[in-house]
């Protein structure tokens, strides 16, 4: 069974691992490594009632919002940082209570994932104490009755075991279905090879039930096989495959290319009013039947205008604004 | 005499917090500016860290985001997420972290910090990105912190607190739980603000040159000792040149 090929289209892996009412885990962090060509998927087939796990979300989490998928965000985060610096989707639905949410912080929500990756039924740490995330909750005790996909309570308060002294907040394990990661390299067995920074990828990979991974490329198994201590997941966790070249696109993507940074801009000003993101959607999204459309709309000039130059692992003098 | 922005004269004071051979959190946007012209500078030796994992990063160009590969360049190591968080909380045995740096939308007497949102919680007039790794940062190690002096901004209670500063004085963070670290100074584009030793609450310590302390109390929402405040040494011109070459 595992190794078995995995490879499939992202239409194929979204309609078997994304369904109305899961939770999802996207990895990356705020404008690096964001599974971009996979959020696009989700929306193009119209998934609802999503229940997301932010982490350092950026643009990818906003979207999904803005476009109507869900129902519950678990947040900590989320921005596009240096372009937008709270996302106005998001924004917009917490000022108008039109999703359900939660307040974490980003050193305790990837500690969570780590829990799950570790198969832990909760996790103790000293973070947040006395700050108002102990005691104002987004999601009341009596509405997670009604959402087993949510943990009975925000958190706990308690002593330590062994040192009564001492205060702990205990914080539940997050039920994440599916976990969505872009790396560079997989092969079709699932075995990932990933360049730069990991940030929660492997603790959601892990944790969740369900993985997909989106890769720039799909290589062979003997490539990654000849030195397996660079590899960071098996063949064992995956289980499914997507080969989408630039599928972070716009965020970055370490040894190939540097963010989009008008694309940036351009997101900036589309998130700003219900109008301007519909037309958004329907130009970048709806608009553009798969990866292979969108990286054709975007231009070949453009792509490698933003490859990485060697020696910098950016591209320096890049237009930013 | 050299001429300075707002901006630049925020930038030397956040750069005059890092001593030589600090390791020092930092977030994007000016503690980036104040830290890189601390390490073209007066601390050569400084260590960077970023909440993303990015440990001892060595920026050639002002990266956007602390997940930005500008910072990824020439740095020691590129961790998990996870392993920073251990590396935050175990810090404190052998003072691994020396300094972090916050900002906030208001700011209380005691340093309390709110980056969450304005008005209620549940029905908020402003909602902002929340906590991001200020919360984490604000636990476990001494802070500055960088704010926009305004009398809305710096107030009396906060309406959320995200990030724990002195709590509500001397014994605060005991109560709390919390271990005896707390924001240590407030950078603004007025001035520097200190914390007394004893009572923990917040004092004027710095006006920039050309800023009276009048002009401070205007845009203070809330009473603060001015009997201890001096006038900010003004930038050299050699810092100017090497700040407006970073910038």
């Amino acid at each position: 069974m595992n190794s078995a090929n995995k490879v499939m289209t992202m239409k194929e892996a979204i309609s078997k691992y994304v369904h109305d009412g899961d939770c999802l885990a996207f990895g990356g962090f705020v404008t690096n490594k964001k599974p971009y060509a996979a959020v696009r998927e989700i929306i193009r087939q119209g998934r609802k009632d999503l229940y997301i796990e932010g982490g350092p979300a950026g643009g990818d989490v906003d979207m999904l919002i803005g476009a109507g998928c869900v129902k519950v965000y678990l947040n900590s985060y989320i921005a596009n940082s240096g372009f937008t610096q709270v996302c106005r989707r998001f924004r917009k639905a917490v000022e108008e209570g039109t999703i359900l949410w939660e307040d974490y912080s980003l050193d305790v929500q990837p500690i969570m994932y780590h829990a799950a990756a570790l198969g832990l039924p909760y996790v103790p740490v000293k973070n947040m104490l006395g700050s108002s995330m102990i005691e104002k909750w987004g999601i009341s005790a009596e509405i997670r009755e009604k959402h087993p996909k949510l943990a009975s309570r925000k958190l706990i308060v308690t002593n330590n075991p062994f040192n009564p002294d001492e205060q702990v907040c205990l914080l539940p394990t997050p039920k994440i279905d599916t976990a969505i990661i872009h790396v560079q390299r997989a092969c079709f067995d699932g075995t990932c090879r990933i360049d730069g920074n990991v940030f929660v990828d492997i603790d959601i990979a892990m944790g969740a039930t369900n993985c997909i991974i989106t890769c720039e490329e799909l290589v062979s198994d003997e490539e990654l096989r000849k030195e397996p201590w660079l590899n960071q997941l098996p063949n064992l966790v995956p289980d499914a495959v997507v080969h989408v070249p630039f599928g972070a696109h716009p965020s970055q993507c370490t040894n190939y290319y540097d963010y989009d940074g008008a694309f940036f801009v351009m997101y900036d000003n589309a998130s700003r009013t219900d109008e301007a993101f519909k037309e958004y959607l329907d130009e970048w999204v709806y608009g553009l039947e798969d990866n292979d459309a969108y990286i054709n709309k975007l231009g070949a000039a453009r792509l490698s205008n933003l490859h990485v130059k060697p020696g910098f692992g950016y591209v320096p003098g890049l237009k930013r604004r | 005499m050299a001429q300075w922005t707002t901006k630049e004269m925020m930038a030397v004071a956040l750069a005059r917090q890092i001593n030589d051979g600090m390791t020092c959190i930092i977030g994007t946007g000016l503690p980036l500016t104040g830290a890189s012209l601390a390490k073209n500078t007066t601390a050569p030796n400084a260590l960077l860290i970023f909440e993303s994992g990015m440990i001892d990063g060595n920026p050639l160009e002002l990266p956007t985001s602390v997940s930005d590969l500008r910072i990824a360049r020439n740095a020691s190591a590129l961790w998990p997420q996870y392993r920073y968080f251990g590396f935050q909380g175990n810090s404190r045995k052998k003072n691994k972290i020396d300094l972090g740096f916050l900002g906030g939308a208001q700011i209380d007497p005691y340093g309390n910090l709110n980056s969450t949102s304005i008005g209620d919680y549940m029905h908020p007039k402003s909602r902002f990105t929340g906590s991001g790794g200020a919360n984490g940062i604000a636990t476990n190690v001494n802070t500055v912190i960088i704010m926009q002096h305004q009398k809305r901004r710096f107030c009396e209670k906060v309406d959320y607190v995200t990030s724990v500063g002195w709590g509500d004085g001397p014994d605060g963070r005991k109560k709390l739980g919390l271990p005896e670290v707390g924001p240590q100074v407030v950078v603004t584009e007025l001035g520097i603000m200190r914390f007394d030793e004893a009572t923990r609450r917040i004092y004027l310590a710095e006006y920039f040159p050309g800023i009276s302390i009048e002009q401070i109390m205007e845009n203070t929402g809330f009473e603060m000792d001015t009997s201890r405040a001096v006038e900010a040494e003004p930038p050299s011109d050699e810092i100017l040149a090497v700040l407006k070459r970073l910038m």
